[in-house]
């Protein structure tokens, strides 16, 4: 799919400079959109589902992943209806995984400066990117918002 | 913040309580918008206006009008002025703006008597918690805590002083559920209000004191982005008599971090904040370049074909650290890819480690990126 056409079918919008009328990869494996990245489940399995975890379908309009510091610039998860879940009851020690998705259709990313990107059927960890925090005497960790 | 942001329930509950969440929205919207315009105004003070008002108030409270002094700038203000903690005019008035503000207050509430006694507001929780977030929430957060906040940082303290335009936070969440929601208030009440209302359209800071009042300009320019001060070329905010604050992205600054910013002096300030925002202006690349510090380690960036992972040292400012320069997946209007810098843990010694944990991964799991964008 091209990304003109995806934006079509999904509203969504990104900035005019981005090349429309190329086709979107649909990637089987590890791959990052800006602070976002997405994980084979299988590689993480530190990342859990908690018991009271509830799945919702995506719609074709999409659901908002993340949003940026000033609130724009989401991260945005479209799929075909019937074809795609997530949930956001995850569980992980280094609290960096915000949802899960499985997915049995190609599903795709889409983010207004970082474009489209395609995502293949299977299971998947989303999680943000952190960066060490300037507190002194903490050992804690901040996380990315582009 | 569009209406099918709301959950089913509040919608459901807001159709009940006989709101249309959909058309409060573009109402509410249309007060917020005004009031930030007065907040933002940048005309001359409405002098003869602002008199009037500030003699009213002199009224209420007892005393007749005060001699009026005119300031170019909140920083203009005569220390004696900003300093009289005990003087009477300024505690009793700000005595009884607490006491009305307070009344004011306690009616918003859903289940409060305004009016007659035994009536209630027909005002049902939903739609009045949706007026305090869009319009007291929005307007603390950008007027109060934005503007306020970086304005007095630089003018410093002062004793009992009021914000006139930048008021527009309480008074405009009282004005708007006045108009939007329909809250009744006693006539002495609805009168204080209208003073304060019409003083936040006419002048900027003022001082009232025992037979003087000064009162200040509003500034003359005023930069933001996003709603928060910010320049990226002089002062964010200007006033008539020259006096102007710096701001990056909502926090105050030296002049020099707008000005005139160099890694020499980044690295001798002590204060992280304005360290950050000095770095942000240059950009983590040019201040690399400029403070002369080689790389401890490249290598090419998995899943971003051409491009290479760099890693630092930073100077021992606040926690050891090292810095990872990675390169944009994807290319900015002006068709280059921005390059981006993230604080690592220091015994990381491997730009690829770098980088896999900033995504909690291992190195050989990052290395298995097939695509960045």
């Amino acid at each position: 799919m091209e990304l003109a056409q995806l934006l079509d079918r999904t509203g969504l919008t990104v900035l005019d400079h981005l090349e429309l009328q190329v086709a979107i990869p649909v990637i089987d494996g590890l791959q990052a959109q800006g602070d976002l990245i997405i994980i084979p489940r299988a590689l993480v399995p530190v990342v859990t589902e908690d018991s009271w975890a509830r799945w919702s379908p995506v719609p074709r309009a999409g659901v908002e992943l993340v949003r940026g510091a000033n609130g724009a610039n989401p991260h945005t998860l479209t799929a075909d209806p019937g074809t795609c879940e997530w949930t956001i009851h995850v569980h992980e020690p280094l609290r960096l995984a915000i949802a899960l998705i499985r997915n049995t259709a190609p599903v795709h990313l889409v983010h207004p400066e970082h474009g489209g990107t395609g995502i293949a059927p299977g299971e998947w960890v989303v999680r943000r990117q952190q960066e060490r925090g300037t507190a002194r005497f903490r050992s804690t960790s901040t996380l990315v918002c582009d | 913040m569009r209406p099918d942001l709301l959950s089913r329930r509040a919608r459901r509950r807001s159709r009940a309580g006989g709101y249309r969440v959909s058309e409060l929205v573009s109402q509410v919207e249309e007060v917020r918008r005004e009031w930030l315009e007065y907040a933002f105004a940048t005309e001359p003070a409405d002098r003869s206006t602002a008199e009037a008002v500030i003699s009213e108030f002199y009224a209420i409270i007892g005393r007749p009008p005060p001699a009026f002094e005119w300031v170019g700038s909140p920083a203009a203000v005569r220390a004696d002025i900003g300093s009289a903690a005990g003087d009477r005019v300024a505690v009793e008035f700000a005595t009884r703006t607490a006491r009305v503000r307070d009344r004011l207050e306690r009616d918003l509430r859903p289940w409060g008597l305004p009016g007659e006694p035994g009536e209630r507001t027909a005002c049902p929780a939903t739609a009045r918690s949706f007026v305090d977030n869009m319009v007291h929430g929005e307007l603390r957060r950008v007027v109060r805590e934005g503007v306020v906040a970086v304005v007095a940082a630089e003018a410093g303290r002062s004793a009992v002083r009021w914000y006139g335009q930048h008021d527009a936070d309480w008074v405009g969440w009282h004005d708007a559920c006045a108009r939007l929601l329909g809250t009744r208030r006693s006539p002495r009440d609805e009168h204080f209000l209208t003073l304060w209302t019409t003083l936040a359209r006419s002048c900027g800071w003022w001082w009232p004191r025992e037979g003087v009042c000064v009162v200040a300009e509003r500034p003359e320019s005023v930069h933001t982005e996003d709603w928060r001060p910010h320049s990226a070329d002089g002062p964010a905010l200007r006033y008539p008599d020259g006096w102007s604050v710096h701001a990056w992205r909502g926090t105050r600054v030296p002049a020099w971090v707008i000005e005139d910013p160099t890694a020499e002096r980044i690295s001798a300030e002590a204060n992280i904040e304005v360290r950050r925002c000095a770095i942000e202006n240059i950009g983590w690349e040019a201040y690399l370049d400029d403070a002369g510090t080689t790389a401890v380690g490249r290598a090419p960036d998995p899943g971003n074909p051409g491009c290479e992972l760099l890693l630092y040292d930073l100077p021992r400012w606040d926690r050891p650290s090292r810095l990872l320069l990675a390169v944009n997946g994807s290319v900015e209007r002006d068709g280059t890819r921005r390059r981006y810098g993230l604080r690592v843990p220091p015994w990381l010694d491997d730009p690829v480690e770098a980088a896999a944990w900033s995504y909690g991964l291992t190195g050989p799991q990052y290395a298995q990126l097939l695509r960045r964008t």
